[in-house]
């Protein structure tokens, strides 16, 4: 960038520069992200007890425990549901919504404004909301359900209903961010190609076979990948809704961790959980990225 | 064929306002209904309809004379805004060098900033509770200050390089040649022609630190250390009544200054979040 002969210096000058100006970047990210995750492998291999000196190298033993456990495995089983959930009905909402907010003229970006509203709340605030639409005899869904003549029973109070109302209430609030991502696939696809298929006499149904879901493949799979790592790894709303129960019926992955570590005081096995959670986002991140650079290749 | 087309597309059009209608009900009802709450008392909670017949104001000065509240705001203000200052000075300079140099290292560096986003937050809290207490630094600004802009970096320096590629390099090479540092070019000259770009960054972060519950709740033990939504998790659920009223007035007065700036800047965030998310 200088123009004038550069001296030794002020190469070596352009030299760092770079490194310089990533550094205080790096140094946090690394310092606080990466040295948790390294930590956390470690811990994860010994025994900790906190009131106790002496932190004896254990191996695999953490992992075995993990495996044998009813807990973790209820966990798994409760996190694949939750995500399953989640991202069959977050997608199809999601693309429903961004396919009208595509199509509509009048107060688009009105509307468009609206749909983001709950990325912008907080988990928290976001179970107590959830949670008083759902608890007590007296709150609404439960008196609507009782007035449609079904039971009266609270529905965190039953382990089938409070894993659906935590996936809905889930559902609301990552959702908004996935008809984002598909919003803005869609409105890249040129509309000259459905011009040229109205000449070709194709329904709607063909057009949006045939037109729509390829040019969005990137960005479906895009949403597929937030909505399934942000419901994978939900803590936020899952402890202030349900705190896990009734039982054991809402204890996600992440949940199950934190209340391992800091209710029962097992921080070694609750970091065998963190490295056991680490594991599955990567998996799932490469399958994402191999089956999204697949899509970009078939195209 | 023209008529086809046209029934058709008014079917379109009906189907996608019917959609439309619906989903914008499901995304407002749940903070509508707070709110229509937090306008009633104790006793006609469910009593009244949607529409509180004698709305109240009674809640929100409850909340704001409730103890601790102006602590736990000065809190979460003071936390969003330092790590949000904090995360904006570290990235500027973060993505300034990705965007502008090509050195060594650059690809692996740049992963730095990636992988980050695969790491959830709540799976961190084990191991640096453990750092953290080791070092005594539990119930300290300074612990939740760091963490908040460790994890508010990597998305704010993505959305930045964007933003920096596209600032003209001859801007910059003419105030060179006049003797700018590259210190006054990156503040003088990048960072204003990039303000949509610092605004976006800058919202996603407050929202980030202003929202965020696992490391408050993990690094925390003392009252006077909660932010509001801290405060909200331990109000939902006393044992015997609870009083819904008070609660939802406080669970809308921790979403309204968020909402307010996010609806200042909507078109900005929108196209930022896209932008970022889809690169």
């Amino acid at each position: 960038m200088n123009t004038i002969q550069p001296s030794f210096r002020d190469r070596l000058a352009q030299g760092l520069t770079p490194y310089l100006l990533l550094f205080p970047a790096i140094a946090i990210v690394a310092g606080v992200l990466g040295y948790a995750v390294v930590r956390g492998i470690l811990m994860s291999f010994y025994q900790i007890e906190v009131w106790e000196p002496g932190q004896p190298f254990v191996g695999l033993r953490n992992y075995r425990d993990l495996f044998g456990s009813d807990g973790f495995r209820n966990s798994l089983v409760i996190s694949l549901i939750f995500v399953g959930a989640t991202i069959v009905i977050g997608v199809l909402m999601s693309l429903v919504h961004a396919l009208a907010l595509n199509q509509i003229r009048f107060a688009r970006s009105l509307f468009r404004a609206i749909a983001l509203i709950p990325y912008l709340v907080s988990g928290v605030a976001t179970a107590v909301m959830w949670r008083f639409l759902f608890t007590g005899d007296n709150a609404i869904v439960t008196q609507i359900s009782g007035a449609l003549g079904y039971s009266t029973v609270s529905w965190l109070a039953d382990p089938t209903k409070a894993l659906m109302v935590i996936t809905m209430a889930n559902v609301w609030f990552i959702a908004p961010f996935s008809t984002l991502i598909l919003l803005a696939g869609l409105q890249t696809i040129d509309p000259e190609l459905y011009a040229a298929a109205d000449i070709d006499g194709a329904s709607a149904p063909q057009k949006f076979v045939h037109i729509t879901v390829p040019s969005i493949v990137p960005m479906l799979s895009l949403a597929l990948m937030w909505l399934s790592f942000a419901s994978f790894n939900m803590f936020d709303i899952i402890l202030p809704l349900t705190g896990g129960g009734p039982g054991r019926s809402t204890e996600v992955l992440a949940v199950y961790m934190y209340q391992l570590a800091f209710r029962d005081l097992n921080y070694s096995t609750g970091a065998a959980v963190m490295i056991v959670i680490l594991i599955i986002n990567i998996a799932l991140s490469a399958v994402f990225l191999r089956a999204a650079g697949r899509a970009q290749h078939d195209k | 064929m023209t008529s086809e087309t046209g029934i058709a597309s008014k079917g379109t059009r009906f189907a996608a306002w019917t959609a439309l209608v619906l989903l914008t009900i499901w995304a407002v009802l749940p903070i509508l209904w707070s709110l229509s709450a937090s306008f009633k008392t104790p006793l006609t909670l469910y009593s009244e309809g949607f529409i509180p017949e004698n709305p109240t104001l009674d809640n929100y000065g409850r909340v704001l004379s409730s103890e601790g509240f102006y602590q736990y705001l000065g809190n979460s203000l003071y936390l969003a805004i330092t790590s949000t200052v904090l995360t904006l000075f570290v990235s500027v300079l973060a993505a300034y060098g990705f965007a502008r140099y090509a050195f060594a290292w650059r690809h692996v560096l740049l992963l730095f900033i990636l992988v980050p986003r695969i790491l959830p937050r709540a799976s961190l809290i084990i191991p640096l509770y453990d750092v953290i207490a080791r070092l005594d630094l539990l119930d300290t600004y300074t612990v939740l200050i760091v963490t908040y802009t460790a994890t508010a970096v990597p998305m704010a320096t993505w959305i930045l390089i964007g933003f920096f590629q596209a600032v003209p390099r001859e801007l910059e090479e003419a105030a060179a040649i006049d003797g700018a540092s590259i210190w006054q070019r990156i503040w003088g000259i990048v960072v204003p022609i990039s303000l949509p770009g610092m605004v976006t960054a800058g919202i996603l972060s407050l929202r980030e630190a202003w929202n965020e519950f696992p490391f408050v709740l993990a690094f925390t033990t003392s009252g006077d250390m909660r932010t509001l939504p801290f405060q909200l998790f331990a109000m939902r659920d006393n044992m015997g009544l609870t009083d819904w009223p008070l609660i939802n007035a406080f669970t809308i007065t921790t979403i309204i200054p968020i909402l307010f700036l996010y609806l200042l800047f909507e078109r900005q965030i929108v196209s930022g979040l896209t932008s970022g998310a889809v690169k």
